[in-house]
Order: C-alpha cells, then structure tokens, then sequence
C-alpha cells in the first residue's frame, strides 16, 4: 500500500513539474495570443464605428468636444489612462445613451449631457464605460454573446450587415451582466474620487433615473438597459462612505451651462 | 513504465481477445470522450461490469483498462472546465492555461501509446503489468 502511494505521490510530482516547466515558456507571445485579440478587436472597433458614422450624425464643434475633453483629460490623467487610446464621438440623439465599443471607442450621445444636471453626474458616465473598457468588459461581453469565431470572420469581412448591425445594437443598447455592471461602478467611483470629481453626484444620477421606474421614456436607453439602478447607486454610496472625498470642478458653471444649451437640440 | 509479466497461467485465445477487447474499448472511448472526459470512464466501466465475472486474466485486464483512465480522466476534467469558463465566464486565455493544456496533452499521447501497446501484447496472450495501475489492478481483482 506503502510502494502505491508512493508511486501515486511520482505521478503528482511528474504532472505538476511538466506543468511547472511548461509554464515557464512564454507561450502567449509564441501562438501571439495578445497581439491576436488586440488586431480583432482594433479591427471591430474600427468596424463598428465606420458602421455608426455612416447612420448617425456626429457632433464635432471645438466648442463642444473640448469641453467634454477636459473632463475626460482629468479622469484619464488622475487615474494613469493613456487619454490618446481613448477615441471619444458625440452624437447627436435624443437617446439618453452612452456605451464603450471595441478598441476603446467611446460613444456619447447628446441626450445624456442635456439628461445630466452637472458635470460630476455626466465625468461618472463617462469613468463607469471607461472602467468598461480598462477591464476588457467590452470584448468580453461580445466573446460571449456573439462568439469570438463570428467576430474573427467579421473583421475578415465575411461578416454579412444583419449581424454586425444586431451586434452594435448588442453593445449599444443591452447592459453587461450584473457583477460586470457592479465592477465597473466601483472602478468609475474610485476613478473619481482620484480625479477629485464628486462619485456621489454619479450615484444620485442612478437614483433619479431609476426613479422613472416604470415610466421610464423609450429615450431613455442608459437606465432602462441598466436594471437595477437604485441598487447600484446603493452601492456606490456604500463604497465612498467614509472616504475622504475632494471636489475640484473642472468646467466653470458657465461652460457647464453653456455645454448643455450646445447639445440641446429639442 | 510497463512490463510484462508472466500470468498465474496461460490465457486461452479467447480470453486474450477479450482482455485485448478492453484496452481497445477505452482506446475508442478516450477519442470519443475527448469532448467530455467522463463518457470514456463511463464506456470503459459498462465493459468492466459486462466482463466482471469473465475469466481472472480478462477480469485484471478490464481492471487496468479501467484503473489507468482515472487519473488521465481527472486532469481531462479539470482541462474541460476551465475550457468552459474561458468561454462562457470571465476568466481569459494564459500562459498557465496553454501549459496545462499542453500538459495533459503529452499525459493523453503517453496513455494513448501505451494502451494500443498492452492492447497489442495482450492480443497475444502476453500479460502487461503497467506501472503503479498494475499494483493498484492486484490490490482490486483477485484470483
């Protein structure tokens, strides 16, 4: 009994030190594992936005797009995001709507800013699908959803148009899983409370939406595809409690104001 | 790692088929069960069973047929469902998953030889005791 444990106890040692020395090779770099997810999804991004470009009008005023960038520079530069990776669009939609596409797109539409009461409620939107993209939920989500064989074969262009535009509106108008959400908003409010942005402004925004519950306008893409929103903006609060927060607003509230009669188009 | 052995007496040409039968069984069942490692445990096991009360040199034979999948079956099982989670979950493709892949993968080609090898032997009366399962064989079928 003694000699079979022996050689049961040998063959653990043979299978984890094959393990062990496999391991030590560097195989990711030598099936080019990363550099193969980062072209599909570099490819994607590029797709889909061709994809929304043509069918939707975009916002590019200086006036507009700089103030938004300032607000996106200082998230970005508190919290060590390369703010060049991030390729930001403003289109102009009622849509209360804002959602992160492969390759770090980020697509805001002008009826979230004119739905935001200050700048913290619409730098938490912003910080909530950045958390998105900095923890790859983006490609995730369509790995899971859609196939990663059916993404590969559309960035080869044999995609037909039915499916890539079913996977935009997938990415555009259904939220992620709930502990994808939950995780995003726990990074977007330690984004901001690192760029001295107000989080609570971010969980007050939850709440007032999500108490349209019910009457909740078809516009109103943002929180009708969030479930849930009171008690995410529930956690929020919990997650800063007792944390020191500091504000330093960064658009005065004249730029504010004027930001929101810009992309007021009702 | 595997040796062969003289038997407590000689098999008879039919008892050798059998015996031969049941590596050759696990054999179609590893490439069948692939996909899902418990299908071969499970086919090598239905024979074990059909076979339980056959003569004592096809009865050892259908035990280490049996026996030797154990192992290979569990480190299959554990390759599955990380697999399954890469797909369907949050974990992502690493450096430890392609090593363990690999792994199992040399573990399977190994059991794989040495199976169609003990299925050739003993095709021809020859009794093939492999290393530790043959000890673990004589510990669970008795004469």
């Amino acid at each position: 009994m003694k000699k079979l444990l022996l050689q049961f106890l040998a063959i653990l040692i043979i299978f984890y030190a094959t393990w062990f020395a496999l391991n030590s090779i560097d195989w990711m770099h030598i099936f080019n594992v990363e550099q193969t997810t980062k072209k599909t999804e570099e490819k994607l991004g590029d797709f889909y936005w061709d994809l929304l470009n043509k069918t939707e009008s975009e916002i590019q005023s200086v006036e507009v797009v700089s103030k938004i960038d300032s607000l996106l520079d200082r998230i970005c530069l508190k919290n060590n995001i390369d703010r060049n990776k991030i390729k930001f669009h403003l289109l102009k939609k009622d849509e209360v709507n804002a959602y992160a596409l492969p390759n770090n797109y980020l697509i805001v539409y002008s009826g979230l800013i004119d739905e935001c009461e200050n700048e913290a409620e619409l730098c938490g939107v912003l910080s909530h699908e950045i958390a998105h993209m900095e923890k790859h939920h983006v490609m995730k989500k369509l790995g899971k959803e859609v196939g990663l064989a059916v993404l590969i074969s559309m960035t080869a262009g044999n995609g037909n148009a039915e499916v890539a535009k079913r996977t935009l509106k997938l990415l555009s108008s259904t939220a992620y899983d709930r502990n994808l959400e939950s995780e995003a908003d726990i990074t977007a409010a330690d984004f901001l409370m690192k760029a001295n942005i107000d989080p609570e402004a971010f969980a007050n925004f939850l709440f007032r939406l999500s108490k349209l519950n019910g009457n909740i306008p078809k516009e109103v893409f943002w929180i009708s595809t969030h479930p849930d929103s009171e008690e995410r903006s529930v956690k929020i609060i919990q997650h800063i409690k007792d944390k020191v927060i500091h504000k330093d607003s960064i658009l005065s509230i004249e730029q504010w104001n004027s930001l929101k009669q810009e992309v007021n188009f009702k | 790692m595997i040796t062969t052995q003289e038997f407590q007496y000689l098999p008879s040409e039919h008892e050798a088929e059998k015996a031969s039968n049941s590596y050759l069984m696990s054999l179609l069942a590893i490439i069948a069960g692939l996909p899902l490692p418990i299908i071969n445990l499970i086919a090598t096991f239905v024979f074990y069973l059909g076979n339980r009360k056959g003569s004592y040199f096809v009865r050892w034979h259908c035990t280490q047929a049996l026996v030797s999948q154990l192992t290979v079956l569990l480190m299959n099982s554990v390759g599955f469902w990380w697999t399954i989670s890469i797909i369907f979950s949050d974990e992502v493709i690493s450096g430890r998953y392609i090593s363990y892949i690999l792994t199992i993968l040399i573990f399977n080609i190994i059991d794989l030889i040495a199976t169609i090898y003990t299925a050739i032997e003993t095709r021809k009366g020859i009794h093939v005791k492999w290393w530790f399962y043959g000890d673990l064989t004589n510990l669970i079928c008795k004469s």
